[in-house]
């Protein structure tokens, strides 16, 4: 009896295999039925396979698994560690359980994940890098590889993190991102609050002439308060986004059209 | 200039891949600076690549795939818009008057991506009926085809056809459009950062975008430089917020 059991145990060599299956599947088989689904029960595949070695446990785990699954990328790892931890331990006779702790982390991760891991990063890495770019630096557009590839270490940190605690991850781990949450947040707001004078470019070029005297507009604009009309575009754009029924696509589309008329008004250029 | 045969498969080839990196390994090929510069460099006009792609880039900095949204795919229309603008010899302006309807229009193919993927999915859960798991392994592998397709085939067609689309283009666009997509091009960037505000805690943390706002506008300092400061005022803040707390010394987690 105790034999069957130490074949079953899960050895750091399965959890690496799990951690790059589910680095590499997990949005493969991404659809707007069950979403990272599929790819979450490809991701588990080195373990239902040791762990359950008839076909009707297996059918039954593979079921399981196939239910609907969506979180940040990089915070799905601490939930398949602690998803491998529990069914190592406990096996498939508290499916409804693994079936909660899933979808009761997936929410909450993806709030947390989706604002360090997309939001704050993005800011960061590629306003960073696309500033060097525009300038006519080649690194600028190489940088971006850099950091992704450190967020390749959080993963697999993440993964072995996820199964050393288990279901506890969900309570205490949470408290602990919440402290890095407002941290990221803070260092990804200065860097927008810089990014609108650096990269969008709104030049008034009227000018008004009474007698001798002529009058360039943006000049005026200027001492008033530098990148006046950026900040302006920036928080219409804002307003904007906050209204029902408005979005990103919605906005490109109200900003093109806002670039045209401008043009033809002859207030910037 | 005339755009080979073979540029037009290593630039289909390269927006297959990129897109597959964008969902596992995202080592940023599927983003529009990367896809921008490796297109100048497959042309031979770097600079133009660079310029197209951080442009577009910044636009999308806030535009992310949150949930599973679709968004426009700009890493595709960058790759268009910059090889339109070498072959008929125009300006940075003119790849971004080409790129930004392209990516609109292309919302479309990442629907059906997701969509098809939904064949693939019922399958699997008929191969998890007989607890066939090479099966469901299989299944989820098979997305690869709709997701890459999703991206290449529109760089194939867009690019193969090119020389004809590109010409009429420039037949018929009016000054005082491309004269306005210069001026949008310059706006357009406010819209990622619009984005951004909009999913970050600023009602908590405002103080410090005007701070940045003030170390760009007024005292010129670069972005890595207020990346620093950012870093610093962050590291302070959780610093004196864990030091002023009562009783921090316990080191409870009960916040």
């Amino acid at each position: 009896m105790t034999d069957a059991k130490v074949e079953n145990k899960i050895t750091k060599k399965d959890l690496v295999k799990v951690f790059w299956r589910n680095i590499l599947g997990l949005q493969m088989g991404w659809n707007y039925e069950k979403m990272q689904g599929l790819g979450y029960c490809f991701a588990m595949m080195p373990v239902l396979k040791k762990l359950y070695t008839t076909k009707e446990d297996m059918s039954k785990a593979l079921k399981l698994h196939l239910q609907f699954f969506n979180t940040t990328p990089a915070m799905s790892h601490l939930i398949i560690g602690a998803d491998v931890a529990m069914e190592e331990e406990y096996g498939l006779e508290n499916e409804e359980a693994i079936s909660a702790i899933k979808t009761g982390m997936m929410g909450p991760f993806a709030g947390i994940g989706d604002t360090v891991f997309v939001a704050i990063y993005r800011s960061l890495v590629f306003s960073v890098a696309s500033y060097m770019a525009l300038q006519g630096s080649v690194a600028g557009a190489l940088i971006p590889i850099i950091p992704a590839i450190a967020i390749w270490w959080v993963r697999y940190e993440f993964t072995m993190l996820g199964y050393q605690q288990g279901r506890k991850i969900a309570i205490g781990f949470a408290n602990q991102l919440k402290q890095l949450t407002e941290g990221a947040s803070i260092l990804g707001l200065t860097v927008i609050g810089g990014l609108a004078p650096s990269v969008v470019k709104a030049n008034v070029p009227l000018v008004f002439k009474s007698g001798d005297v002529t009058f360039k507009l943006q000049d005026m604009l200027d001492t008033i308060m530098p990148s006046m009309v950026p900040v302006g575009i920036v928080l219409l754009s804002y307003w904007l986004l906050g209204r029902k029924g408005f979005n990103s696509t919605k906005l490109i589309v109200f900003l093109l059209i806002l670039g045209v008329v401008l043009y033809n008004l002859k207030i910037l250029g | 200039m005339h755009i080979a045969f073979w540029q037009i498969l290593l630039l289909t080839a390269y927006a297959f891949v990129a897109q597959l990196d964008a969902l596992s390994l995202q080592i940023s090929l599927g983003t529009p600076l990367l896809s921008g510069f490796f297109t100048g460099l497959v042309l031979g006009n770097v600079p133009m690549g660079l310029t197209v792609g951080a442009t577009l880039q910044l636009m999308v900095l806030g535009v992310a795939t949150y949930g599973g949204a679709t968004v426009p795919d700009f890493m595709s229309a960058a790759i268009i818009g910059t090889s339109f603008a070498i072959i008929s010899g125009q300006d940075v302006e003119f790849a971004l008057g080409i790129a930004l309807p392209i990516g609109l229009l292309l919302t479309q193919l990442d629907i059906l991506a997701r969509m098809a993927n939904v064949y693939f999915q019922h399958k699997a859960d008929r191969y998890a009926e007989d607890g066939d798991a090479d099966g469901v392994s299989q299944m989820n592998l098979m997305g690869i085809i709709p997701w890459g397709i999703s991206r290449g085939l529109p760089v194939f067609l867009g690019l193969y056809f090119g020389n004809e689309v590109v010409s009429a283009i420039t037949k018929y666009l009016p000054q005082w459009l491309m004269g306005g997509l210069k001026v949008a091009g310059g706006i357009l960037p406010a819209m990622g950062i619009a984005i951004l505000m909009r999913y970050l805690p600023i009602k908590k943390f405002y103080p410090f975008l005007i701070i940045g706002f003030v170390l760009a506008a007024y005292l010129k300092v670069s972005l890595i430089g207020i990346a620093l400061v950012g870093f610093a005022i962050a590291a302070a803040y959780l610093y004196f917020k864990n030091d002023l707390k009562p009783g921090a010394e316990g080191g409870d987690i009960d916040d």
